[in-house]
């Protein structure tokens, strides 16, 4: 093996790869739209449909009104909450999602309140059980709801001379200790890490099918057979540069995160201001680390399928059932409360995504992150052996 | 010079079982000649050739290439061996240039021997006009031009050529046929294979034919007319095909 000719290969396959719109459009551009496209486009979309959707023609219908004047008043008075008449219907236009919910006050129920304070009275809401619209509009009918039972409470307890303390000796109050970065790598450790994982795969697609099987559709492959390069230093040259632009188009993904994060942050942190997104720098420096030994593990893995391939088409249909593979795993930070052990720390591509979103959250368990990125590059060795051991294979390369 | 011994390449099938594609093919081919292997499509041409240049790995048997075996210094051989098939494409998105300094720096060559040489080659192979265009953009013949100034670049002793002219238009051929002549005159070891009867009729001073993986005769043109008492290599090859079933 002669480190000179992997370099002769290498500094070809690069400039080939270039000029290569295919590559270059599929691996670097997509990536670089995608990202912020998907990251602020998804949050954005959520947040404005959700808020449009709660504000939409947020009917509430009343039933028993006439007992309820005061409270009815009150309810009448928050401006997400509109008012209806009583109708027959409201069950059926609650299906019919046209009416958010309906209230039901029993008969004389404020006058009951303060006849009969010792009297139970149950004060009736019809929904549609987690429907979005329905829900939030339920929570809000209660928060009104809560208020006045709140007043009626003090009305009470000031008519003898008490005061609110009575009834409500102590209050609880939250306070948040977690630095802000790590709140919103909470929320980022999420998605981010499905997201580099995927991209370090689609990063490395297109140049390792180009590489092979579009070498051998070309009729290049044994023009290249033909000439002194040895079948290892031909393959390392080819598996270099998948590599390089797989680490490319997720070294971009990274930053261009960082960045959506950042641009996320501001433009819709006025809707909710505790939204703070943020990626601090070591934070993306440890899981851009982490991704190096995924990038040669998709690196060789793809090479070592597609040189099967005698074109570029069938390249594509081996690799297409590929994805599901490696999306499955890489989907496990989407999954609360998975816990991660050194078990799942041998299992490839989901301890990366496991181990990523530690990583956003701030927390840094480095026997863990020791342990995956040694495991790692042991699959990725493996499959380097393989793919070189497929372009030593006759049967292989001159598939007919 | 190339000596073939018992050249044997099996393949395995999924269907068909063990398939002996070259089957214990001896010959030899002197510098300053050319050998002709004449074969239908499937004979085993292009496999006995791809071994002698060394992309495939002789299942038995070997045979020695510019004076170094095959299966022992396979990396020699090629360091020797200019190969051309039309299977052999060029890379699209380099120039004409680029695609022959890529060869002569995979051959070893330095920079300065490198430059010089391409500029001999280009210069005889009047390709100056095209050597900064990328490959896909050029027309056939200017393709095969830059094919040929591929295999020239490391100045082998030996050219193999497996179906060069397959496909190509007459004028394209013509630039092929002449180049292999050429090779001739340099006093380098030439093999060329082919199924058309007139081209190796015209062009070789040995001919070999090649049927079902087993080389069933050679000689001169005149002896293969003398020892099968026919004028004419067409019908001599039918004849000898016709035997072998």
């Amino acid at each position: 093996m002669n480190t000179r000719q992997i370099g002769v290969v290498f500094r070809k396959e690069l400039m080939d790869t270039l000029r290569d719109r295919r590559t270059l459009i599929n691996s670097i551009v997509v990536p670089l739209i995608v990202t912020p496209v998907l990251m602020l486009g998804f949050i954005g979309a959520a947040i404005y449909i959700a808020r449009a959707a709660i504000r939409a023609n947020p009917e509430v219908m009343i039933l028993g009104a006439e007992h309820a004047p005061r409270l009815v008043e009150s309810l009448g008075l928050s401006d997400r909450i509109k008012i209806v008449p009583a109708a027959e219907d409201y069950i059926q236009r609650i299906n019919e999602k046209k009416l958010r919910a309906a209230v039901e006050f029993p008969r004389g129920f404020e006058e009951n309140l303060k006849a009969h304070p010792d009297r139970s009275q149950i004060v009736k809401i019809y929904w549609f059980e987690e429907e979005f619209r329905s829900r939030e509009m339920v929570r809000e009918v209660q928060r009104q709801i809560t208020e006045f039972s709140t007043r009626v409470v003090t009305e009470r307890l000031s008519a003898r001379g008490l005061s609110d303390q009575w009834v409500k000796p102590f209050t609880t109050k939250r306070a948040n200790v977690a630095p802000p970065e790590r709140v919103s790598g909470n929320i980022l450790g999420f998605i981010a890490p499905y997201f580099l994982i995927i991209l370090c795969l689609t990063g490395a697609i297109y140049p390792a099918m180009d590489l092979t099987a579009g070498e051998k559709e070309r009729g290049t492959m044994e023009t290249i057979l033909a000439s002194p390069v040895h079948r290892v230093e031909l393959v390392l040259g080819k598996f270099l540069l998948v590599m390089l632009v797989s680490m490319v188009t997720t070294a971009m993904a990274v930053g261009m995160f960082a960045l959506s994060a950042l641009a996320a942050g501001r433009m819709f942190g006025q809707f909710d201001p505790e939204l703070v997104l943020t990626v601090s720098a070591k934070a993306a420096a440890a899981v851009f680390f982490l991704i190096l030994p995924l990038a040669v593990f998709f690196s060789a893995g793809l090479m070592a399928i597609s040189v099967m391939a005698r074109n570029y088409r069938e390249a594509q249909t081996y690799l297409g059932p590929l994805m599901f593979v490696v999306i499955l795993p890489a989907m496990a930070s989407f999954i609360p409360g998975v816990e991660l052990n050194t078990r799942l720390a041998l299992v490839p591509i989901l301890n990366i995504s496991l181990v990523s979103k530690e990583v956003f959250a701030g927390n840094y368990p480095w026997g863990i992150i020791g342990l995956i990125f040694g495991s790692t590059l042991a699959y990725a060795v493996a499959a380097l052996f393989l793919a070189v051991r497929q372009f030593r294979r006759e049967d292989v390369l001159f598939r007919t | 010079m190339i000596e073939a011994q018992g050249l044997t390449k099996v393949f395995r099938d999924k269907k068909r079982g063990e398939i002996r594609a070259v089957d214990n093919v001896s010959f030899r081919c002197q510098p300053g000649q050319i050998y002709g292997l004449l074969g239908a499509n499937g004979a085993g041409k292009t496999t006995t050739l791809r071994m002698l240049a060394t992309i495939l790995q002789p299942s038995f048997g070997t045979a020695k290439v510019a004076g170094q075996d095959i299966v022992s210094e396979p990396d020699k051989v090629r360091q020797s061996v200019g190969f051309l098939s039309t299977a052999t494409a060029l890379y699209g998105r380099l120039t004409a240039k680029e695609m022959v300094e890529y060869f002569g720096r995979l051959f070893g060559m330095d920079e300065a021997a490198l430059q010089k040489r391409i500029e001999e080659v280009f210069q005889r192979l009047d390709m100056n006009e095209f050597r900064d265009r990328r490959c896909d953009k050029l027309s056939t013949g200017q393709k095969q031009k830059v094919s040929i100034a591929r295999t020239l670049v490391h100045d082998p002793q030996v050219m193999i050529f497996d179906e060069p002219t397959l496909g190509l238009d007459v004028m394209t051929a013509r630039v092929i046929v002449q180049f292999i002549r050429e090779c001739r005159q340099r006093g380098k070891t030439v093999i060329f294979s082919s199924h058309v009867m007139s081209e190796v009729e015209k062009l070789c001073d040995q001919i070999g034919i090649i049927h079902n993986g087993k080389l069933l005769t050679e000689g001169t043109l005149a002896e293969l007319k003398q020892r099968h008492s026919l004028d004419d290599l067409e019908d001599i090859f039918v004849k000898l095909v016709g035997d072998g079933k």
